[in-house]
């Protein structure tokens, strides 16, 4: 009975885990989708570079909680440039031409990744008070990870109320949904495609940092991360922020509850959902998302 | 398109003027180091990569021509190893093939072996199949998975607090990791050690989550872990095994020796793994320090069993090229089978009868480093010595 | 011209390695070739058209391996006829969405098939792939041409069949069924006003580029006999989406061109330098941004140039 309410409750958290993070990365996504136009083929990069220059701002012996906030805000400073630099002068060219310009972005972050920090798989060191094992009763958890579950409901807050609440959500949601109304009403379309991009990136390198210490950091953390993120943004519906939630949650239980069974096919499960919502439900679960 | 043409025709002819000039007396030798540089094995393939540069160093001619390295790189993926392979022998012109970390790299080489018509030594691959595979096929390296199976048996029921756990096996999926685990298995069988899963849990090479598996192994009942997990990995699963509290009543034994550099990023949580190798830094003999020694004014790093035995071996296989007297594969072959080497470690000898080594081997436990000139904080303690005989196969 | 080089190059570069190269180049070739007819006639991306060269590998490398190693053409039509049946299947389904959705299930599919090669180790192998795949003579009627294990023998075999893919794909691309896909691709809804049954079409389009796909697939096996997973996971199918832009779609022999670079490309950076991904990634990222349409474009523009 007791290993039977142990693993339980590791199941249950293990989910929460894995689908927080799928959230922040495929809510990243899905705003650069929405408000840049982008499908962003590189975001698993982005997502690796965070948790490098986590890393490296911790390895250089500054505390956890400012490599938090700091390395997002590079990733953001980086995603400005990409965007003004790349992703703005493509605007006018059929979508697939953006779709493999991230593409090859994608090889060249990664490459720059290995090239700056090597190929061997990094930790990043947790100040001691996260560091430790939560135990009631019979249930041993690591204390990291239900911080992460934390700082994942305050990511979402934040958002929440960023989008809600100010002026700038405001704008930003309607841009999402019908973008000609608002370029007409006067709001400067350039300024809200590259806020969307930066944001992005800016949540994409956060859940770096957040996955580091869980996943440890390597190299290719970012392709696995990126068709994860794929298969979560068009199960909840591209460009849909709700359904994100609901689909990221369901892909991290599904993929726990599958390793745990030991069903070796249970990813086909995944992307045969992925497959039937593109074909009967192509607006996703909740039926919110929008193909160009 | 006419224009084209010409553009394509060039290239083929640029193409052209890459053939090799022909080898003359003083052309170096060449060896293909194949190893992998760049995935979840590179600092292995690193480790690997210097020992054998290293013994080149040392070594510098063979049959009077200087020796000369190539280095490929297989990101451990048999099909990229191949391509390689074939590069290095057609393109280059290596008279022989040494490295390999990888179980299904090295068989993906070896099957092909007939085409590539080198001999091809491998230092660290494991897998028993490499037993009289091919002539041209050897193996001085790793401890193979029986003989490390055999030394974690002998080392499990010589120690009382392992000796009566209920083990919970955990694998690579493939091919390595699925002949270590039939391996232990088995032996365990015999032995009267019990093994919760026979068919042993599989996770695959890339994984870097290893939570789930954790909770499963907390939820089998078992009080100890069998791992046969890559070298560079098992201080990953270590570390998180720890963080979920796994080892407050679990002893973890493990097939292959944990990397060195990763065991320093682990820290303390990698205390306690137990495990049968060919080396560790602790060995104290004249031969041991002073291969340590010149290892750590060479490179600065902290000497890992992989360097160590990709040394042995690619002294073994220069050897065996001067004992030949010439670069004849066939000759080559024959003069390796039953060549020996002196090293950091005792002999190492590659038997006449399957083409890999005999050697001692060391039952070590990870802990605390005692002072040490490379800064360790982690390693290896060795708890006893295996003789060659112990461990088989018999000959 | 290019043709005749092609068929002496084994008595110019006694080499094995170019050989193989080249050879690799013409499978590949193919492979993109087919992305082409998928990408750049019926206006369709797939993000991992490589899975279909896999599936075909596979099939044949399990029926040489298990059932029949020595008869190449009945392995060749197993390997057509499984890929396709398959392909049908999954295209039946992934034709009733165009587009974005399009491409996602290509990927959805691709990784489908990928977790299945990968975990099924019993039969694929896994992760160590399928090794070991005998090499069966190639032969016409009564007599033997070589083995396909022979270097010569499979480079021989693989220009023959590719170059008369090319001309057969070509012949249809140039025939009224080549211009109703072009009327899809250029609007699909166009198209169904003038009474074209979309769908029908857009499959029959798929169909065709699988299909070659698989050829390239027994081709593959047979050069290599190997296959493991990597050939098909969702970075090999990038590469030949890159192979069709660097050669330039919509024009059947760019890709081929495309294909050949890339390759050559791969091969040359890599043995330079560990960061070739650094330098692929830039080159892809430089010719979207400059050079779209990629080789061909850079032969419209040479042409444009004479002629003024």
């Amino acid at each position: 009975m007791q290993t039977l309410i142990s693993s339980g409750a590791d199941i249950v958290f293990n989910s929460l885990v894995l689908g927080g993070v799928f959230l922040i990365v495929a809510i990243g996504l899905n705003i650069i989708y929405g408000l840049s136009r982008v499908m962003n083929l590189a975001h698993g990069s982005l997502y690796a570079l965070g948790a490098y220059f986590g890393f490296t701002i911790v390895g250089s012996g500054l505390n956890f909680f400012i490599a938090l906030l700091i390395a997002p805000i590079v990733v953001g400073v980086f995603g400005l440039l990409l965007e003004r630099v790349l992703i703005a002068p493509m605007r006018e060219r059929p979508m697939i031409y953006t779709l493999i310009l991230t593409y090859g972005l994608m090889f060249f972050l990664d490459g720059l990744i290995k090239y700056l920090w090597g190929n061997e798989t990094r930790f990043i060191e947790l100040p001691a008070f996260l560091n430790q094992t939560l135990t009631v009763g019979s249930i041993s958890y690591p204390s990291y990870r239900l911080a992460t579950l934390f700082g994942v409901a305050g990511i979402m807050g934040g958002l929440s109320l960023l989008l809600g609440k100010t002026k700038i959500g405001t704008t930003m949601r309607a841009a999402s949904n019908i973008p000609e109304m608002v370029s007409v009403l006067g709001v400067n379309m350039k300024l809200v495609h590259m806020g969307g991009f930066v944001l992005g990136c800016v949540l994409a390198g956060l859940a770096g940092v957040l996955a580091g210490p869980l996943f440890t950091v390597y190299p290719i953390m970012g392709h696995e991360m990126l068709i994860s993120s794929f298969v979560v943004i068009v199960i909840g519906g591209l460009g849909s922020l709700r359904g994100a939630v609901l689909a990221a949650f369901l892909i991290g239980a599904v993929q726990t509850l599958a390793e745990f069974f030991i069903t070796d096919f249970a990813m086909v499960v995944v992307y045969m959902m992925m497959a039937v919502i593109l074909v009967f439900m192509p607006r996703g679960l909740l039926g919110e998302g929008k193909f160009e | 398109m006419k224009r084209l043409f010409v553009v394509a025709l060039c290239l083929l002819a640029a193409t052209l003027l890459w053939t090799p000039r022909f080898a003359d007396a003083e052309e170096p030798i060449k060896i293909g180091v194949i190893v992998p540089l760049s995935g979840i094995a590179a600092q292995g393939g690193v480790e690997l990569r210097d020992g054998i540069e290293m013994a080149a160093k040392e070594k510098k001619t063979v049959l009077g021509r200087p020796i000369e390295l190539i280095v490929e790189d297989t990101r451990v993926k048999p099909d990229v190893a191949v391509s390689k392979a074939e590069k290095l022998v057609y393109k280059d012109g290596c008279v022989a093939l040494i490295g390999v970390f990888s179980s299904g790299v090295g068989l993906a080489i070896a099957k092909n072996i007939d085409k590539l018509n080198v001999p091809f030594l491998t230092t660290h691959v494991m897998t028993t199949e490499f037993y009289g595979l091919h002539p041209l096929v050897f193996r001085s390296g790793q401890l193979a998975n029986d003989q490390t199976a055999v030394g974690n048996v002998k080392g499990i029921l010589a120690t009382p607090d392992l000796k009566n756990r209920k083990y919970y096996v955990l694998v690579h999926d493939y091919a390595w990791g699925h002949d270590g685990g039939e391996r232990f298995v088995a032996l365990a069988k015999e032995n009267g050690i019990e093994v919760v899963n026979p068919d042993f849990d599989k996770a695959p090479i890339k994984t870097t989550d290893w939570s789930t598996y954790i909770s499963k192994i907390k939820a089998s009942g078992a009080d100890g872990v069998y791992i046969v997990l890559i070298t560079t990995v098992i201080p990953v699963f270590t570390k998180q095994a720890d963080e979920f509290g796994l080892f407050e009543n679990m002893r973890l034994v493990s097939a292959a020796a944990p990397g060195v550099t990763e065991l320093e990023a682990g820290g303390k949580a990698c205390y306690g793994i137990f495990g049968a190798s060919c080396y560790s830094w602790d060995i104290d003999t004249p031969a041991a320090n002073e291969w340590e020694k010149k290892y750590w004014e060479m490179y600065k790093a902290i000497p890992s069993d992989a360097a160590a035995h990709s040394y042995v071996g690619a002294m073994n296989l220069f050897n065996g090229i001067e004992k030949a007297g010439s670069t004849d594969p066939m000759k080559i072959a024959d003069a390796l089978r039953g060549i020996s080497f002196d090293g950091p470690y005792g002999t190492v000898r590659i038997s006449a009868k399957d083409n890999c080594m005999r050697n001692e081997a060391v039952l070590t436990e990870t802990m605390a480093a005692p002072e040490n000139p490379y800064g360790a904080k982690v390693y290896m303690k060795v708890l006893r010595t295996f003789t060659p005989e112990e461990l088989g196969p018999p000959e | 011209m290019i043709v005749v080089a092609l068929f002496a190059l084994p008595y110019f570069v006694p080499n094995r390695f170019y050989l193989r190269l080249v050879n690799e180049m013409l499978i590949y070739g193919l492979l993109a070739m087919s992305l082409d007819v998928l990408l750049g006639y019926t206006g369709l991306l797939s993000f991992m058209h490589t899975s279909y060269l896999g599936i075909a590998a596979y099939i044949v490398g399990l029926f040489l391996k298990f059932v029949c190693p020595s008869s190449l053409w009945l392995a060749f039509l197993v390997g057509l006829v499984g890929t396709g049946v398959i392909a049908l299947v999954v295209g039946w389904v992934q034709v009733r969405t165009g587009g974005l959705a399009f491409a996602l299930l290509t990927l959805a599919f691709g990784m489908m098939y990928f977790t299945v090669v990968w975990k099924w180790y019993g039969v694929t192998g896994g992760d160590d792939g399928l090794m070991g795949v005998p090499h069966p003579d190639i032969t016409l009627g009564p007599w033997t041409l070589a083995n396909s294990g022979d270097s010569n023998g499979i480079y021989y075999l693989s220009l023959l069949i590719v170059m008369l893919c090319f001309v057969v794909t070509r012949r249809i691309i140039r025939s009224p069924f080549g211009a109703v896909l072009e009327s899809i691709r250029e609007n699909e809804e166009r198209a169904s006003f003038v009474g074209i049954n979309v769908r029908f079409y857009k499959l029959l389009g798929w169909m065709l580029a699988c299909l070659l796909a698989g050829v390239a697939g027994v081709l593959f096996i047979l050069f290599r006999g190997y296959i493991g997973p990597t050939t098909m996971d969702a970075f090999a199918g990038a590469g030949v989406l890159m192979m069709v832009l660097l050669g330039g779609m919509g024009t059947l022999w760019g890709p081929l061109v495309g294909a050949g670079l890339f390759i050559y490309i791969q091969d040359y950076i890599s043995t330079m330098t560990e960061h070739w991904e650094l330098f692929l990634g830039l080159v892809v990222i430089l010719l979207v941004l400059f050079m779209p349409r990629g080789v061909a474009g850079l032969s419209d523009l040479l042409r444009r140039g004479g002629k003024e």
